[in-house]
């Protein structure tokens, strides 16, 4: 009997209790309406949303800093902080003039100078960011709600680089803090988001606490995702950080939580049957697995190879292994971006359809020259995703007929030693496992995955110059017919050169107790709109 | 007997000497860094490198722990790479749960342990002892995760009676304090109350066959003053003995039961920063624990001396 299979029966035969009509939990009573209890992803360890990137922070960091623009439903870039723009027809200089009345959580105005230094910290850390940096001519305050962004050349993604919801954001933070070096870690955690985060009460690996800002004054339009009227409807968010799934699980059922920002998929068929606890998906941007090969060195870096294993893999295989029996929670990607938006494509990914050809794989994997030197392939086991995607390439693998040296290990140590260029037997890699965030895929700007620019590229360090070429010409497309267009040749080109192995496109739950209301689908978890009742 | 303390406490320092110098080099060997955890996905090799010399990481090792040592002597833990916090800090907040949960377990463990041993010696044989030992097996044989999960559906989700996780500090009344202690101390105890259990009967059916007892039983001395006042005193040393060894089971358990009932204690901050390779916190942990190792002995050995008056030092 393993841990996890007591876990499920224990958390099962309790469902199944609450189910049979017990009362509400005493317990729920004392707690008050006005403190909603939330479980995150991860544990929040660092709260500095530039020197640190995981989703957790980011996700903690939007409720505590607002940003200029923000990223809504329709992944459109909206107004914020910033009450109006003007770019000039060159396209080379940008005015932007900040919203009258906003105020930073110890009671300060927010003015120009601290957007300008927030944006320069932002943009020594942020890809994008540094893309602007490399054409900025200067970036300076015109008057205490006015600032000017000076290029050199224009760059069309301007408010989609200050809008966008991937790590980094660029959140607006006073200059004296934005002022730390971007390599450093902050301290003073002021912001002028909707909520000010209680500092004295947090405990990390615990607790994290965050309380309602009087003084923040929302937009009049509907949220929507990071922009609109962003109003908070609870006193107090506490974020309680539960390592086992189980007792969160039980936590919600008992009303001592209130949402549960990522139920285990073992555990979403007992969520469901407690009449008190609303299950749905979360982030219909979902979430992209991949692998990724080395081409550094042999077998990967020949084509040939990084083809057969793309014929032979079926993507159902990792799917099942990841989410289960439930269907609605996957489906295949022939593709690398995120299904169901707009640049979404299939062109070029016929190598992942059809019938899986493990003979002419493994016939083009001699071809490559492969002859049986050890594929050492990197797998976290205390990540169930990277655990269950290892488990179905290392069988994959051998299958073709590969000598695996599958290394078993834990995030913390896949995470350094993938960034090793040194050969695989010096303590490199020919492949690791991981998954990315369907709203970092949804086009090339926060995609770090797809860029394959050899040396500077992502772990694998794949060169395609085709790829390049379209990932360049999308920066350059001024509209969504252009875009569209640039994004099916990149697709092409990617699976051309395999840049990485997609293997499939998944989606999480997300529970809440039914008295909350108000909680919406996105790629983060969104305070604003959620309400509680006693 | 205030020398011998002194002494011991003063010959402890060489040791957690070597334990600290022992982990430090078992961490620097270790695979997995920190600066890359922190710098994210997006990161590029000069950023990881940035980050690495902002912290220190990129000094030789000498460098490193001779700046790590000098600033233990001058009482600084140092500071988590993680969450910018004192070590003191963070270990300080989590120092209140686990002490709790310790104390909670250790006097459950004496209140059950030690009557059900001293009463199972008593009935050796018998199907009370009997029942008493296979309870101890079991106890024994269960995962501290499973002991947890039933403890958690029973009393928690089916009977309500208690929280299902979480801790509330002392200073919010007795009773929040305890009833979030109470299902973890039982699921944590029940592999310390077995054990002691254990040692208590067989400790106890030795001093049981002496001639003293005969003699007392002799002299018409009533059962309860015969077990609870001549045997269970000369029976102690060994129980003192497994009861002090056992915090040390504590601590292991802890890591277990305060992920398992979500306590924020020192277990779990452990597990955390060793994912993490947050070393500065791993190293303040281990120099706490080693430190506790040592002073537990010191009171063990103490304790002899009021149990037992002819051991001296």
């Amino acid at each position: 009997m393993d841990r996890r299979s007591v876990l499920k029966g224990l958390a099962g035969a309790s469902g199944l209790a609450l189910t049979g009509g017990l009362s509400a939990p005493a317990i729920a009573q004392g707690a008050s309406a006005r403190t909603l209890r939330f479980v995150p992803q991860a544990n929040l360890a660092n709260f500095d949303p530039i020197w640190g990137t995981q989703y957790v922070v980011r996700n903690a960091a939007a409720l505590v800093w607002d940003t200029l623009y923000g990223v809504d439903s329709s992944l459109q870039p909206q107004r914020q902080m910033v009450e109006s723009e003007e770019v000039t027809d060159d396209g080379t200089t940008w005015t932007f003039k900040l919203r009258p009345g906003l105020k930073f959580h110890d009671g300060e105005p927010v003015l120009s100078k601290d957007v300008v230094a927030s944006l320069s910290r932002w943009a020594a850390r942020d890809p994008m960011g540094l893309m602007i940096k490399a054409l900025q001519q200067e970036l300076t305050t015109v008057d205490d709600r006015t600032f000017k962004w000076v290029l050199k050349q224009p760059f069309p993604k301007m408010l989609y680089a200050l809008a966008k919801n991937n790590s980094p954001c660029a959140f607006i933070m006073p200059e004296r803090i934005a002022q730390t070096d971007p390599f450093k870690q902050i301290s003073d955690y002021v912001g002028s988001g909707p909520m000010k985060f209680a500092k004295g009460e947090w405990v990390p690996g615990a607790k994290a606490v965050f309380e309602k800002f009087a003084d923040y004054s929302p937009r009049q339009e509907k949220s929507s995702w990071l922009a609109g009227g962003k109003q908070i409807m609870v006193d107090r968010v506490e974020w309680v950080i539960m390592p086992d799934p189980a007792t969160a699980a039980a936590a919600l059922q008992n009303g001592e939580i209130d949402w549960w920002e990522n139920p285990i998929a073992d555990l979403v068929p007992v969520l469901k049957k407690n009449k008190n606890i609303s299950v749905d998906i979360g982030d219909p941007l979902g979430n992209i697995g991949s692998f990724r090969m080395n081409f550094l060195y042999p077998p990967f870096n020949d084509v040939r190879a990084r083809r057969a294993v793309l014929m032979a893999m079926s993507q159902e295989d990792y799917m099942r292994a990841i989410v289960g029996d439930d269907n609605s929670l996957w489906k295949p990607l022939p593709g690398y971006f995120t299904p169901d938006t707009p640049l979404y494509t299939e062109a070029g990914g016929e190598i992942l359809k059809g019938k899986r050809d493990l003979d002419a794989a493994k016939k083009l994997l001699a071809e490559s020259g492969y002859s049986g030197q050890p594929v050492t392939c990197l797998v976290a086991q205390d990540q169930p995703i990277t655990k269950a995607m290892g488990d179905v390439t290392a069988d994959l693998l051998k299958r073709l007929g590969m000598n695996v040296d599958f290394v078993a290990t834990d995030w913390g140590t896949v995470g350094s030693r993938r960034a090793q260029k040194t050969a695989p037997g010096q303590g490199g890699w020919n492949m690791f496992h991981t998954w990315h965030a369907g709203s970092d895929c949804i086009n090339p700007a926060p995609y770090t995955a797809i860029r394959a620019n050899g040396d500077k590229a992502w772990f694998g360090w794949p060169t395609s110059p085709n790829t390049e070429k379209e990932v360049a010409a999308w920066f350059e497309a001024k509209s969504l017919d252009e875009e569209k267009a640039t994004i099916g040749r990149l697709n092409k080109a990617a699976f051309d050169d395999v840049v990485y192995a997609p293997t499939g496109f998944f989606l999480s739950y997300t529970a809440w107790r039914k008295n909350v209301t108000g909680i919406a689908k996105g790629p983060l978890p969104f305070f604003w709109g959620v309400s509680k009742s006693a | 007997m205030l020398s011998y303390i002194l002494r011991r406490i003063v010959a402890t320092l060489p040791v957690m000497a070597i334990v600290a110098l022992f982990v430090f080099s078992l961490l620097y060997i270790a695979p997995g860094d920190p600066a890359v955890v922190i710098a994210g996905d997006q990161a590029s090799p000069e950023d990881v490198e940035r980050i690495r010399q902002s912290l220190g990481l990129d000094r030789p090792f000498l460098v490193q722990f001779g700046s790590w040592v000098w600033r233990i002597l001058h009482g600084d833990l140092g500071t988590s790479i993680f969450t910018n916090l004192p070590v003191s800090t963070m270990i300080g907040q989590r120092l209140g749960p686990t002490l709790s949960l310790m104390i909670v377990t250790l006097l459950l463990t004496i209140v059950v342990a030690v009557p059900l041993g001293v009463v199972a010696a008593w009935k050796a044989g018998s199907l009370i002892d009997r029942a008493i030992m296979a309870f101890a097996v079991f106890g024994f044989s269960l995962p501290v995760f499973v002991v947890g999960y039933v403890l958690a559906y029973v009393f928690a989700l089916e009977l309500e009676w208690l929280p299902v996780q979480g801790y509330t500090p002392l200073t919010e009344g007795f009773w929040p304090w305890l009833q979030n202690l109470i299902l973890p101390a039982i699921a944590l105890g029940c592999v310390y109350i077995a054990l002691v259990a254990r040692i208590t009967r067989a400790t106890m059916l030795e001093v049981l066959q002496q001639d003293y007892i005969r003699t007392a039983r002799a002299k018409g001395l009533g059962q309860g003053g015969i077990l609870f006042i001549h045997a269970l005193k000369n029976a102690s040393v060994p129980i003192v003995t497994v009861i002090g060894i056992g915090i040390a089971l504590l601590i292991g358990g802890a890591v277990v039961t305060e992920s398992v009932f979500a306590i924020p204690g020192l277990g779990r901050l452990t597990i955390d920063a060793i994912l993490r390779r947050d070393y500065p916190v791993i190293q303040g942990i281990v120099l706490l624990f080693s430190f506790v190792y040592v002073l537990v002995n010191l009171m063990i050995d103490v304790t002899y001396t009021l149990v037992d008056p002819r051991i001296r030092y």
